[in-house]
């Protein structure tokens, strides 16, 4: 596994499994970057209720996310004063009103099971509409592209979105008239963390030299200095633990809507990606050491100094042998 | 911030359970095996060239991502004709780390979908599981996922804990005797206060494989077979087992019953040939109540294990340091599958409870009737949650606040290593 899948197989697998067989549920499970869900069956056994609560809500809320939810979802979506408590957003699913043909009903569940996906892509789609608007200004007013050089002054560009998906990680993500930039910050809780994330994403900015890669994003990595877009903004770390990963999407990455959600879907796992590959080194590093160490050991045991046989005579002089 | 759910997480022989703290049944449950490509070198494989003194064999030469190339649980057993199939834990125990953690890695990113940097986790182990067994484990978990915090906790303990939803329970003790059935061998463990008797541990080497093999035989006995496919008999034995099974009170009573009235009795089965679609009945008879026998008169089935489950029972009390006896015989928990069957509980304490009266009676009389015993109380208890009482032990044990002091920490690891495992602390009795 290379990737890591945008849905969530719990809701997925329950979902499957309850469309089948209603019957009562009351679960409670994670997903990454702490989002918690609650799955439970409140008013009858048909009725499935499906509640998110999303650490960075009030930044995603900011940028339309219960709008383009209320878009994707419709009349499944519950209103905030139907919204369970202590959950950002609440889903009601009728067992009972389901859609006849299986695969309308494998996509609701595929739908539903990207819950997390679809509420973290509106601030990107934000900004790739965004783009779209800048760069149809951009060419009015300009009309030449040399001004692209003429330097940041007369360079227009879209409101810094930051979503604090975490406790103290960000994304930014800022359009401009020919790309959008994403910018994860990240911190590293372990310096043997941070060592393998280097060497990592040091491989990402080379494996884009690669011809068959040409078309992926451009990725930047700096560690400790934020990168120039967003050094501005105050409460920056920048110590030794925090690193800065830049994407630079081009339109051509998010021109059409389904290139545009798998873009999406991709960039918001980042952070978890480099942490799970990190891991996964770590792990690969691991099975490597205990196969040293069982070299060794060969080695070690082959090299145990033989007994030396000296001849053992009983007092009369008799040889003894041993068998 | 509100803490995160601990990820619970018990790996069996043959199946892994896993899931959130709080929730009443496993996320996940599939087997624990491990399917790595056949080129995949990694892990002291058998296909690693022969090191060359002098010239150390690279790590890093030409090694593209085969060590991600693998898949676990179902997926594992359906690429099976591509891959090589691996078992990691073999009788309770991890045997081969290097699969052991990628196992754990594709089962948190993959299946449970957390980042273990936010979450503690609580792993089982069997008991009389060398210690060392546990540093590997909290090496792994502190090393290479940079968990918050570890509790490795004995399955039977937690079988004890998952039976305090029973409503025969009235104290929350961790004594107790536990008779885990699994698949391959059937445990019976006693526990006092949370402490594993160890030489009191019996096993028994009848479980849920050998009463579908039993019915298997049941059935080719009786001729009743030929209607069933012969890749399937393996299945619809199985089938059989958990549909139709119940444990009776007395057996001759029972057979006596089912020749009065056979068509009362007598079940039928219907299956379905897998690949022709054929469609065919199966009479279901005295297998229905021989099955779970095997249990209470295990010569019906096997020569070479003769004791009686409620005979051994009784000898793992009666081996145990007397002062905690009566919290055993008083406390007498199931958990796995092959102790749901109907009325299993009922049996067992009966039988029990024979042994025992009988040998109060003897003592009585031998004391020439002066001594007069007070009786000891006999208790199984067998509640909803048996077949994941593991699981659902952890599951309610890692769901209380007490958990968090208990469980070994990040920074505690750091200061004292791994070896901070070997420290072993229960909780939650009489709480």
């Amino acid at each position: 596994m290379i990737l890591l899948e945008s849905h969530n197989t719990i809701i997925q697998d329950v979902l499957t499994d309850r469309f089948e067989r209603p019957s009562r549920a009351d679960i409670q499970f994670v997903d990454y970057d702490n989002v918690r869900f609650h799955l439970s069956t409140q008013e009858a056994k048909t009725v499935l209720l499906l509640s998110m609560s999303i650490q960075c809500w009030p930044d995603l809320a900011k940028y339309g996310a219960r709008e383009h939810l209320q878009e994707v979802y419709g009349s499944l979506l519950l209103g905030e004063g139907e919204t369970e408590p202590e959950y950002q957003v609440s889903i009601r699913i009728d067992l009972e009103a389901l859609p006849e043909g299986p695969e309308d009903r494998a996509e609701l569940i595929s739908k539903l099971s990207h819950l997390k996906s679809t509420t973290m892509s509106a601030p990107f789609l934000a900004a790739f509409s965004e783009q779209s608007s800048l760069q149809a200004n951009f060419k009015d007013a300009a009309g030449a592209q040399q001004s692209d050089l003429g330097g940041q002054g007369g360079e227009k560009k879209g409101d810094l979105k930051i979503i604090k998906y975490r406790e103290e990680e960000a994304i930014f993500i800022q359009a401009s008239h020919d790309r959008v930039t994403v910018i994860f910050s990240t911190v590293f809780k372990e310096e043997t963390d941070r060592v393998y994330g280097r060497v990592f994403l040091q491989e990402f900015v080379d494996a884009r030299r690669l011809q068959s890669l040409q078309s992926a994003p451009q990725v930047q990595y700096s560690n400790r200095e934020p990168p120039l877009e967003i050094r501005h903004l105050p409460g920056l770390k920048n110590g030794e633990d925090w690193g800065y990963v830049t994407f630079i999407l081009s339109p051509r990455h998010f021109s059409n809507p389904a290139t545009a959600q798998s873009a999406i879907n991709r960039i918001q796992l980042f952070r978890d990606y480099l942490h799970y590959h990190i891991k996964c080194s770590k792990a690969y590093m691991h099975s490597r050491m205990r196969h040293r160490v069982a070299e060794f050991l060969k080695v070690l045991n082959r090299a145990k100094p033989e007994v030396a046989v000296a001849e053992r005579k009983t007092a009369s002089g008799r040889t003894f042998r041993t068998r | 911030m509100s803490r995160q759910a601990p990820l619970v997480i018990d790996n069996g022989t043959g199946y892994t359970k896993m899931g959130f703290a709080g929730n009443s049944e496993p996320s996940f449950v599939f087997p624990t095996v491990i399917a790595t490509h056949q080129t995949a070198g990694a892990g002291g494989g058998g296909r690693a060239p022969p090191p060359v003194a002098g010239k150390p064999s690279h790590l890093a030469s030409k090694r593209g991502i085969e060590d991600l190339d693998f898949y676990i649980g179902d997926e594992a057993v359906v690429n099976s004709k591509t891959y090589d199939l691996h078992y990691p834990i073999k009788h309770g125990q991890i045997e081969n780390w290097d699969h052991m953690e990628r196992f754990w890695e594709q089962s948190i990113f993959k299946y449970l979908r957390a980042e273990p940097e936010d979450h503690y986790v609580l792993l089982t182990e069997p008991p009389l599981n060398p210690p060392e067994n546990r540093e590997n484990t909290a090496e792994i978990m502190f090393e290479s996922f940079n968990v918050q915090g570890l509790y490795i906790a004995v399955q039977a303990v937690l079988a004890l804990a998952a039976s305090w939803t029973s409503s025969k329970v009235a104290e929350r003790t961790l004594t107790g005797v536990v008779i885990d059935s699994g698949d391959g061998v059937t445990h019976t463990i006693p526990v006092a206060e949370g402490y594993v008797i160890g030489s009191s541990i019996k096993h028994v080497p009848i479980a849920g494989r050998d009463i579908t093999s039993f019915v298997q035989q049941l059935l080719r006995d009786r001729g009743d077979s030929a209607s069933i496919p012969p890749e399937d008999s393996m299945r619809v034995a199985e089938k059989i087992k958990e549909d139709y099974t119940y444990v009776c009170q007395d057996i001759v009573k029972e057979f006596k019953k089912y020749d009065a009235d056979p068509y009362k009795y007598f079940a039928r089965f219907s299956g379905e040939h897998s690949v022709t679609g054929r469609k065919y009945d199966i009479d279901v008879g005295y297998e229905r109540f021989l099955a779970p026998e095997i249990f209470f008169n295990p010569e019906i089935y096997s020569s070479d294990f003769l004791t009686p489950l409620p005979e051994v029972v009784d000898t793992v009390i009666q081996t145990s340091p007397i002062d905690v006896r009566r919290g055993l015989y008083k406390n007498i928990v199931l958990s796995g599958g092959s102790t749901m069957f109907k009325d299993f509980g009922k049996r067992l304490q009966r039988d029990v409870k024979n042994i025992v009266d009988g040998r109060i009676a003897g003592s009585e009389t031998r004391s020439g009737s002066l001594m007069k015993s007070s009786g000891v109380e006999v208790n199984v208890i067998s509640h909803k949650r048996q077949r994941y009482a593991v699981w659902y032990g952890g599951s309610l044990m890692a769901s209380t606040p007490e958990f968090f002091n208990v469980s070994h920490s990040r920074v505690d690891y750091e200061e004292y290593g791994p070896s901070l495992v070997r420290r072993f602390s229960v909780f939650g009795s009489s709480s």
